[in-house]
């Protein structure tokens, strides 16, 4: 009998592997739960594929998308909102990917590892994004049918008010898009974070912050502009003769020609690292939601395109996103407050903020002087009146015969209204008459607010 | 219109009912769990005292069990330490009824009783009787019925520490809660529900005064029955209401077996003359199974009569725990040896003809187990030969049988939308919206996949019940494992040792496949889950196989399976009993 009650014991053996085998699915619970509860198949949140839970509002308690008494899914009261916020809340049909609808499916549901998915009457839980309802209306208003993206942050905390995409419609009463439909051609795309367009003389801003860590003299040097200049056999161009120029005259001026001089002394490489350390070529992320990665191809020495990449055009490509993020970061001191769509309450609001070191302070601090002196000696302060703004334009050429795409990035001073702004409009000419204006309604509603 | 508001008042308060029984049932499940374990575990496991051996220098050694082996091997129970004698020198064996025989054990030395040498089949002892082992003499000496009766009275009788009618009004609690979360949850189960849960609250306190009646104070093992059972019903209400009487039906068959097993087990005697015809007879169900079953599901391992369909491989589980079970005596002898690989070969090729694999592993561990449990010097061959034989036969059966189905092992989301992972991927997905306390008894969406309530009861009642209890379920299957090793410190016979190992090692195994084969951390196999998936046959056989774990409960006054000792003089060939 010894033996066999000795070996007896040996059937706890199989307790243990039952018990190991529990503790792995246990662990991959914790792991994996969040993303097991949010398969389409779970019919306690889905329906054909449609979530069919959770309440999205603004910062103010706007409710984005909710539920009628039936329990049918509803987006806001107003259809200027509506149509303002498609981009950040979603479709219905989940067309368009970087949706909150999608994008915090998980938060919707309520889900923990604790309680699950389960909530009590069933509609799982109420997320607050950092959205402006009617500051996006106003953006969206601003563009006035013109396709582009509005993109307003608060530098210091890195929340994102407003981030309107046009063209758009009316989630509640989604149109049937054909192919090659002009009036809704990418209409599921979030502009600002999903695309990426030739950012022209916003570029100038990465050019320039490299000038000034690796040019000694850069301070004191002076440009001539004859109106055009010849490199590698093709001719650089300006708008107009800009004669003798500081560099500081020349960021206002914008001259080409003085930054095609920078451009092809720094070289390919140096460019390409400014780039990069400037986050242009890397997919952000927003709470999660990823957006387009830039592009700067590193040409040769002394050759047309190098001097044109350092002019923003070439190849170079940048999301409204990672602009808006870069002169956030010149408005902050050189330090980036992370951008994000999820409002923080309660604790974790008052929790340090997410920072990323993208320029060294002094650095951050002349730029943010040169884009003063930007508005004051040639956009006309007068035409911003009351925002002390800091900014750049740009008018991307994107090919003959096309108008350029129209950029205005930049960031005011305003007690309480720490705001960084990137606005793009698609062909719109004049990056200062068109983007400018788009940015002046929205900061003077966001102030007014 | 104050009609509609009463309606949604009363709504909104079942709401907040069902929140708060969510939290109430995974704490009673800890609860009542913890109790049994600690009932079990925690508890006196004192030692018998059936007789004694005074050896040459006057010492004398306790026989602690009705199966003692002498020999010079640090192993046996007398190990006596002279070089005449084998490594495992004879066998001292004792019968229900309390006559002794001593049984050589192939021995150099030989064994002889009074002068005359052991035969094969041994030799009767009498109290007093002088033993000769290999050239060392020893007086035998008998307990007596007295002795036996004092020693029972010093016993410490299980239920002192933990009370049991606690434990049972506790479980009581958790079927009032499940009753009332599933009434709120569907008007379908308005009724059915409690009516069921009601039932097996009463099969379990008629149980409890049964066993009270018999003077056992111990119902640890069946408390962790009933418990199982009644998480049981509320899966089979969530998911067919319609079908709960027939349940009913069932558990009371089940607690039928395992009252006529228990029953049988009681007399080792008796238990040992029938145990091949029982081990026959489940063959022969499988075979009837092979010949005449339909195929379904696509393994052909169900039965149809009278419109009933039932699955003849879960109650030859009973039968090979019967075959592979023996006193001490028979282990040493070759011929049982042979017979029991024999008989598990014929089960497995039974079972892999009905490409049954979920079964067929569960027989497999059992027979593992068993073969370490039985394994003597010789025999540690045969069985690993057997037993990789086995293996290899069982990984054949993979590779041309069932091979798709286990493709998407491990890979159930790249699979989410094909047979191989369906289940799977959706019993994962109600599992995590269950969370720790589940969507309430009677919500879950779970139900509606093909053979949630029996081949993922695991998940269902995750997704239901949260994954507290279902941990619970899991741990009380295993706080009986614990409970069957232990109490193997005092058995009596190997039969009931290598009994209770080898169906608590198949309960184990069931368990494992369910939860972990729904999970995808095993190959999906469509095994049920003990006492918790609907369904007749496994139903009925778990409770079966439950009373060999109950028969191995020596305890003093603990087990109906064990009788009592007789206050008295024993007399000639009488049974020993209540
Ligand atoms: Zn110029």
């Amino acid at each position: 009998m010894k033996r066999v009650k000795q070996r007896a014991t040996a059937t706890l053996v199989i307790a243990l592997a039952l018990v190991l085998g529990l503790g792995l699915y246990v662990a991959r619970y914790m792991a994996h739960g969040a993303d097991w509860a949010m398969f389409a198949a779970n019919a306690a949140l889905y329906d054909n594929a449609r979530l069919t839970v959770g309440t999205l509002i603004d910062r103010n308690g706007t409710v984005l998308a909710g539920f009628d008494d039936d329990g049918n899914r509803r987006f806001a009261e107003s259809e200027s909102v509506r149509r303002a916020t498609l981009h950040v809340t979603g479709d219905k049909l989940g067309n368009i990917g970087t949706g909150a609808l999608k994008a915090f499916d998980a938060r919707l549901a309520g889900y923990n590892a604790v309680t699950g998915a389960y909530s009590r009457v069933g509609r799982g839980a109420t997320v607050a994004l950092t959205i402006d309802a009617e500051l996006s209306a106003v953006a969206l208003k601003a563009l006035d049918g013109r396709r582009g993206a509005v993109l307003v942050m608060n530098y210091e905390t890195g929340e994102l008010l407003c981030a309107v995409s046009s063209p758009t419609f009316d989630p509640e009463n989604p149109p049937t898009i054909t192919d090659g439909d002009t009036r809704y051609d990418g209409a599921y795309l979030n502009r600002g974070l999903s695309s990426t367009f030739t950012p022209g003389s916003v570029f100038k801003l990465i050019t320039s912050a490299a000038a000034i860590e690796n040019i000694p003299d850069i301070r004191t040097r002076t440009f001539t502009c004859t109106g055009s200049q010849t490199v590698g056999g093709e001719r650089i161009t300006c708008p107009e003769k800009h004669g003798e120029l500081t560099f500081k005259d020349a960021l206002a001026v914008s001259c080409n020609v003085a930054f095609a001089e920078l451009s092809l002394e720094l070289g390919a490489d140096t460019l390409a690292r400014y780039a990069d350390r400037a986050g242009l070529l890397e997919r952000l992320s927003l709470d999660g939601i990823l957006s387009a990665a830039g592009r700067f191809d590193e040409a040769e020495a002394d050759s047309a395109e190098l001097a044109w990449s350092g002019i923003g055009q070439a190849n170079d490509l940048a999301s409204p996103l990672a602009m808006l993020r870069y002169v956030s970061a010149i408005a902050n001191g050189g330090e980036a407050a992370e951008p994000h769509l999820l409002l923080k309450t309660g604790l974790s609001s008052v929790l340090p903020r997410e920072k990323t070191r993208l320029l060294n302070e002094k650095t951050a601090s002349e730029l943010a002087e040169l884009m003063a002196n930007n508005v004051t000696a040639h956009y006309g302060a007068d035409n911003f009146a009351g925002l002390e703004l800091h900014a750049k334009t740009g008018t991307a050429e994107v090919g003959v015969g096309k108008p350029p795409h129209a950029w205005f990035v930049g960031f005011i001073r305003n007690e309480g209204h720490p705001l960084a702004f990137a606005v793009i409009v698609e062909n719109g000419g004049s990056g200062r008459l068109a983007a400018g204006g788009v940015a002046n309604s929205v900061l003077k509603a966001a102030i007014d607010n | 219109m104050s009609e509609i508001s009463d309606v949604l008042n009363a709504l909104n308060l079942a709401s907040y009912i069902t929140l708060v029984i969510r939290y109430l049932l995974p704490l009673l499940a800890v609860i009542i769990v913890a109790r049994c374990a600690m009932s079990l575990l925690r508890g006196e496991y004192e030692g018998e005292e059936w007789g004694a051996l005074v050896l040459p220098a006057g010492v004398r050694v306790t026989l602690a069990h009705w199966e003692n082996v002498v020999g010079r091997a640090k192993s046996c129970d007398v190990s006596l330490q002279y070089p005449t004698l084998s490594r495992t020198h004879a066998a001292l064996i004792r019968d229900a009824r309390g006559d002794w025989r001593v049984y050589d054990l192939k021995s150099r030395g030989g064994v002889s009783v009074n002068g005359k040498y052991a035969e094969r089949d041994g030799m009767e002892l009498k109290s007093g009787d002088k033993i000769n082992f290999g050239g060392v003499d020893a007086v035998f000496i008998a307990s007596e019925r007295e002795d036996e009766s004092r020693i029972a009275e010093t016993r410490t009788k299980p239920g002192k520490l933990i009370s049991p009618t606690l434990t049972l009004i506790l479980v009581t609690q958790f079927q009032v809660l499940l009753a009332v979360a599933l009434s709120l949850a569907a008007s379908e189960f308005a009724v059915a529900a409690p009516l069921a849960l009601a039932s097996v609250s009463v099969a379990m306190w008629f149980c409890y005064a049964l066993t009270r009646a018999m003077r056992r104070t111990a119902f640890e093992v069946e408390t962790v029955a009933f418990f199982l059972s009644s998480i049981g019903m509320a899966v089979a209400a969530s998911s067919r209401p319609d079908m709960l009487d027939r349940q009913l039906m069932f558990l009371a068959m089940g607690v039928g077996l395992y009252f006529a097993v228990g029953w049988f087990l009681r007399d080792l005697n008796r238990a040992k003359k029938l145990r091949w015809g029982v081990a026959l007879a489940g063959l022969g169900l499988l075979a009837v199974n092979i010949v005449f079953g339909g195929v379904l599901f696509g393994a052909k391992n169900w039965l149809e009569i009278g419109g009933v369909s039932f699955q003849p491989s879960e109650f030859v589980k009973i039968a090979f725990a019967f075959a592979g079970a023996a006193t001490l005596d028979r282990l040493f002898a070759r011929r049982n040896l042979i017979m029991f690989v024999g008989y598990a070969g014929a089960c497995l090729i039974a079972l892999a003809l009905m490409s049954d694999f979920g079964t067929a592993l569960v027989f497999f561990v059992a027979y593992l187990v068993i073969a370490f449990l039985r394994s003597g010097d010789f025999a540690t061959v045969l069985l690993s030969v057997a037993g990789a034989g086995f293996a290899g036969f069982l990984a054949i059966q993979v590779k041309t049988h069932v091979a798709s189905r286990f493709a998407s092992w491990g890979h159930a989301w790249e699979y989410a939308n094909t047979s191989g992972g369906y289940q799977q991927t959706r019993t994962m997905a109600a599992a995590a919206t269950g969370g720790l306390f589940g969507v309430g008894a009677g919500n879950g969406w779970l139900k509606h996949i093909f053979a949630a309530d029996t081949d993922m009861a695991f998940g269902m009642m995750c997704e239901e019940l949260g994954l507290i209890v279902a941990l619970s379920a899991v741990a009380a299957i295993i706080v009986l494992a614990v409970f069957a090793a232990r109490s193997a410190t005092i058995g009596r016979s190997a039969f009931y040792v290598i009994g209770a190992c080898a169906t608590i090692a198949m309960l184990m195994t069931q368990t494992a496949l369910n939860a972990l084969g729904s999970m995808d951390i095993l190959p999906f196999t469509g095994v049920t889950f003990p006492f918790v998936s609907r369904g007749g046959s496994s139903l009925v056989a778990c409770w079966g196989m439950l009373a060999f774990v109950k028969a191995c409960d020596t305890r003093q006054n603990a087990s109906f399976t064990v009788g009592l000792p007789k206050r008295g003089k024993r007399r000639e060939s009488e049974e020993v009993d209540e």
